[in-house]
C-alpha cells in the first residue's frame, strides 16, 4: 500500500485548507495533503503535553482518525488547523482524565529522544533542556501554558489559536505574554542552558 | 519558528519565546511513525468508502422517504393555516408592509443614510450608493492585512490600521472609499493593533503588539508624533477620555492583574477603575463624555452587570445583568462591541459563548430595562440616526428599525441588508466590526 505522502506532495500545492477539506470528503488524497500539512503541529502538540514519544505517536494517530471520520463536520467558520488542533485538544484531556495524573517519563522513551548527528554531551544538553521547559510549562497556568504551546511548539497564529481555546485574538496575546513572562521569571536557571 | 509572532513580541519576551521554538525544532517524528500512519489513514479511508457503499441503497432510499414525509407536512400544515387559523393571516399583513417599508426607507436613504463600515477577514468595506453590499476598500491589496478601523467623530475621515510584513500604518479614507493615505510617512511602529480619535477629531492614538507598555498619539496629518509608556501593559486600544487628558483602556498589571484602567497621559499615573472588566471591547464612553459605561464580569456571584459611571458624580449603576451559568470556567461566556446610541438613551452589545451562541442586547441607559434583540448575532452598532441597529449573524449583515423595539415586545423584523465581503484570510470573529459613519 502506498503511503499518502509519497504520492501527494505535489498534488495539491496551493489549495488552501478549507477548500481541501471540503475535497476531502470525497478525495483521499486531499485528506493526505492535510496530514502531512499538518501532522507535525499536531504531534509537538501532544509530545509538549505527554512527555514522551511513544503517547504522543498514540495521540496523534488518534487526532487523525478522529479528523477522517468526522471531515464531513468541518463546516469552514474557522481554519482547519484550528479544527483539527481542537480535535487534539480534546483527545490530551481525554487522555489525561484516564490516566489520572501527568505521565513520568518512560526511562526506555527519555532515552529514545531523536539526537541524529548530535554528540552524546550535546544531545543529553538537548534533552535536558527540553526536559526543563516542558516541566516549566506544566508549573505556569494551564491556560497561558496552552496558549504557549500552541503558538510556538505548534507554530499557530494567533488567530488560529484564539479558535482553538475559543478565546479572543487579544486574550491569545495577553495569555502569551503572561505566560512568557512567567517562564523567565519562575525558570531562569531552565532558560540560560545553551547546548549550541 | 513562528517568526511572525515571534516579530511581534517586546525584546524581553523574544528570548523566551526563541527557546521555546528551539524545543520545538528538536521534537521530530520519526519516519517509521509517519509511514505506519499514513497507512493506517488510507486503510481506514478505503473502509471508510466501502461501508458507504454497501449502505448505498438505503442512502438513496433514505432522501425518498424524507422528501414524501415534507411533502406531507407542508401540506398538512398549509391545511391547518388555511382553514383553522384565517385571523393569522390578517395579523401577518402589516409585519410585511412594515417590513417593506423599512427596507424602502434604507435603500432611498431617507433613513439610515449614512455608509456602514464593516471590517471582516482582515478586509475593511463600506456599503455601496443603495446599501445592496458592500465594496472592500484597497482591492489590489495592496496593504497586507487591514485589521481595524474607526469613524473620526466629524464623519469626515475614516482611520484604518494596516499590517504589511509585520509594519503597521494608519491609513484614511473618506465615505467614498477614495485610496488610502498613510499618516506616517516612515512606520517603524511594529505590528499596529488598532487605533481611536479624539472627540474633537484631531488625533489618533495606536499601540503596537512588540511594545504594548506604550501609546503612540499622532495628528492626521503625521506631524505631533507624540510616544507615551505607561506603567501597565495594554491589551485593546485605548479610547480618549473626554478632554483628550487620559486614555481608558483594557490592560494588565503585574500586582493588580487585569482589568479596566485609566491613565493620565501628562503624568502616565494610573489609576484602574474596575477589576471585574475581562474583555477587551466592554467598556464605551457616552457621546456627552460624561458617562464611562462598562461589563463587569463577577463570576463569583454569577453575573454579568451593565454598569454605567457618572464621571461627574463617581456615581456607579448596575443598569443591567445577565447570568452568567455555572461551571463557565473563567474566560466564558464573554461580552464585546459595546457602544452608545448617538442620543446616549441606549447601549447595545453581544453577550455569549462563541460565534453561533452569542446575542446582541439592548439597555436602556436610565437603567429601565434591557431586551435581546438578536440571536446568533454580534457585532452590533447603531446608526447616527437612532433608526437602525446593524448586527452581523452567520455571516450577514442585518438591520433592524430600533424605532419598532420596546422593552415588552420586538415589533421589528430583521432585514437583510448583504452578504459579509469575503475578505483576505479567515479572522476570529471577534475582529469583526461594524461601525456607521456618525
Amino acid at each position: 500500500m502506498t503511503p499518502f505522502m509519497a504520492i501527494l506532495q505535489t498534488q495539491y500545492p496551493s489549495m488552501d485548507d478549507a477548500h481541501l477539506a471540503q475535497q476531502a470528503r470525497a478525495d483521499p488524497e486531499a485528506f493526505a495533503e492535510l496530514y502531512r500539512r499538518h501532522v507535525t503541529s499536531v504531534y509537538r502538540y501532544h509530545r509538549a503535553h505527554t512527555d514522551n514519544d511513544k503517547d504522543a505517536e498514540d495521540l496523534t494517530s488518534q487526532t487523525f482518525m478522529v479528523a477522517l471520520e468526522g471531515i464531513r463536520s468541518f463546516r469552514g467558520t474557522g481554519p482547519y488547523i484550528a479544527w483539527l488542533m481542537g480535535i487534539a485538544t480534546r483527545l490530551r484531556a481525554r487522555f489525561f482524565r484516564r490516566r489520572g495524573s501527568r505521565p513520568e517519563i518512560p526511562l526506555d522513551a527519555a532515552l529514545q529522544l531523536p539526537t541524529s548527528g548530535l554528540p552524546t554531551d550535546k544531545a543529553a544538553a538537548r534533552h535536558l533542556q527540553m526536559d526543563q521547559i516542558l516541566g516549566a510549562l506544566r508549573s505556569i497556568s494551564q491556560d497561558r501554558a496552552e496558549a504557549l504551546i500552541l503558538c510556538f511548539i505548534s507554530e499557530l497564529s494567533t488567530v488560529e489559536a484564539a479558535f482553538v481555546l475559543g478565546k479572543s485574538e487579544a486574550a491569545i496575546r495577553m495569555l502569551i505574554s503572561r505566560g512568557l513572562q512567567d517562564l523567565r521569571t519562575r525558570t531562569s536557571l531552565a532558560l540560560e542552558v545553551d547546548y549550541e | 519558528m513562528n517568526k511572525e509572532l515571534l516579530n511581534q513580541l517586546p525584546a524581553d519576551e523574544q528570548l523566551v519565546a526563541v527557546k521555546l521554538s528551539s524545543v520545538a525544532e528538536q521534537m521530530k517524528l520519526s519516519q517509521s511513525f509517519q509511514w505506519n500512519l499514513e497507512t493506517q489513514l488510507r486503510a481506514a479511508y478505503q473502509s471508510k468508502k466501502e461501508a458507504g457503499q454497501k449502505s448505498r441503497p438505503l442512502n438513496i432510499l433514505s432522501p425518498i422517504g424524507w422528501a414524501i414525509a415534507t411533502i406531507c407536512s407542508v401540506l398538512l400544515l398549509s391545511w391547518i393555516v388555511r382553514t383553522l387559523l384565517p385571523e393569522l393571516q390578517v395579523a401577518a399583513g402589516p409585519t410585511v408592509t412594515q417590513e417593506v417599508s423599512f427596507e424602502t426607507n434604507v435603500r432611498a436613504g431617507n433613513i439610515c443614510a449614512a455608509p456602514l463600515a464593516v471590517g471582516h477577514n482582515f478586509s475593511v468595506s463600506l456599503t455601496n450608493q443603495d446599501k445592496t453590499g458592500f465594496v472592500m476598500l484597497d482591492e489590489g491589496k495592496t496593504i497586507g492585512e487591514l485589521r481595524s478601523f474607526a469613524w473620526s467623530p466629524d464623519s469626515r475621515q475614516l482611520a484604518i490600521v494596516g499590517n504589511t510584513t509585520g509594519q503597521g500604518n494608519i491609513y484614511l479614507t473618506n465615505s467614498t472609499g477614495k485610496p488610502l493615505q498613510p499618516v506616517l510617512a516612515n512606520s517603524e511602529l511594529g505590528y499596529l493593533m488598532g487605533t481611536s480619535w479624539s472627540q474633537d477629531g484631531k488625533l489618533l492614538v495606536t499601540w503596537s503588539a512588540q511594545n504594548n507598555k506604550v501609546v503612540y498619539m499622532l495628528n492626521t496629518n503625521g506631524i505631533g508624533f507624540v510616544k507615551r509608556d505607561l506603567p501597565v501593559q495594554i491589551f485593546e486600544t485605548p479610547q480618549f477620555a473626554p478632554g483628550h487628558e487620559s486614555i481608558t483602556f483594557y490592560g494588565a498589571d503585574s500586582s493588580l492583574g487585569d482589568g479596566l484602567f485609566q491613565t493620565m497621559l501628562n503624568s502616565s499615573r494610573t489609576t484602574m477603575i474596575s477589576d471585574l472588566v475581562e474583555d477587551e471591547v466592554s467598556f464605551a464612553w457616552s457621546p456627552d463624555g460624561l458617562r464611562l459605561a462598562y461589563i463587569e464580569m463577577d463570576r463569583r456571584l454569577g453575573e454579568a452587570n451593565l454598569v454605567v459611571h457618572k464621571v461627574d458624580t463617581g456615581d456607579k449603576v448596575v443598569i443591567a445583568s445577565i447570568p452568567i451559568p455555572k461551571g463557565s470556567g473563567s474566560s466564558i461566556p464573554s461580552s464585546a462591541n459595546l457602544s452608545w446610541s448617538s442620543d446616549g438613551k441606549a447601549l447595545v452589545f453581544d453577550f455569549g459563548r462563541g460565534a453561533s451562541d452569542r446575542a446582541v442586547y439592548l439597555a436602556y441607559s436610565n437603567g429601565t430595562g434591557m431586551i435581546k434583540v438578536a440571536d446568533s448575532a454580534h457585532a452590533p452598532a447603531f446608526s447616527a440616526d437612532g433608526n437602525c441597529l446593524a448586527y452581523i449573524s452567520d455571516k450577514k449583515v442585518f438591520l433592524l428599525g430600533v424605532r419598532g423595539i420596546s422593552l415588552t415586545s420586538t415589533t421589528a423584523i430583521p432585514w437583510f441588508l448583504a452578504e459579509l465581503p469575503t475578505g483576505r484570510s479567515i479572522a476570529d470573529y471577534r475582529l469583526d466590526k461594524l461601525q456607521w459613519r456618525p
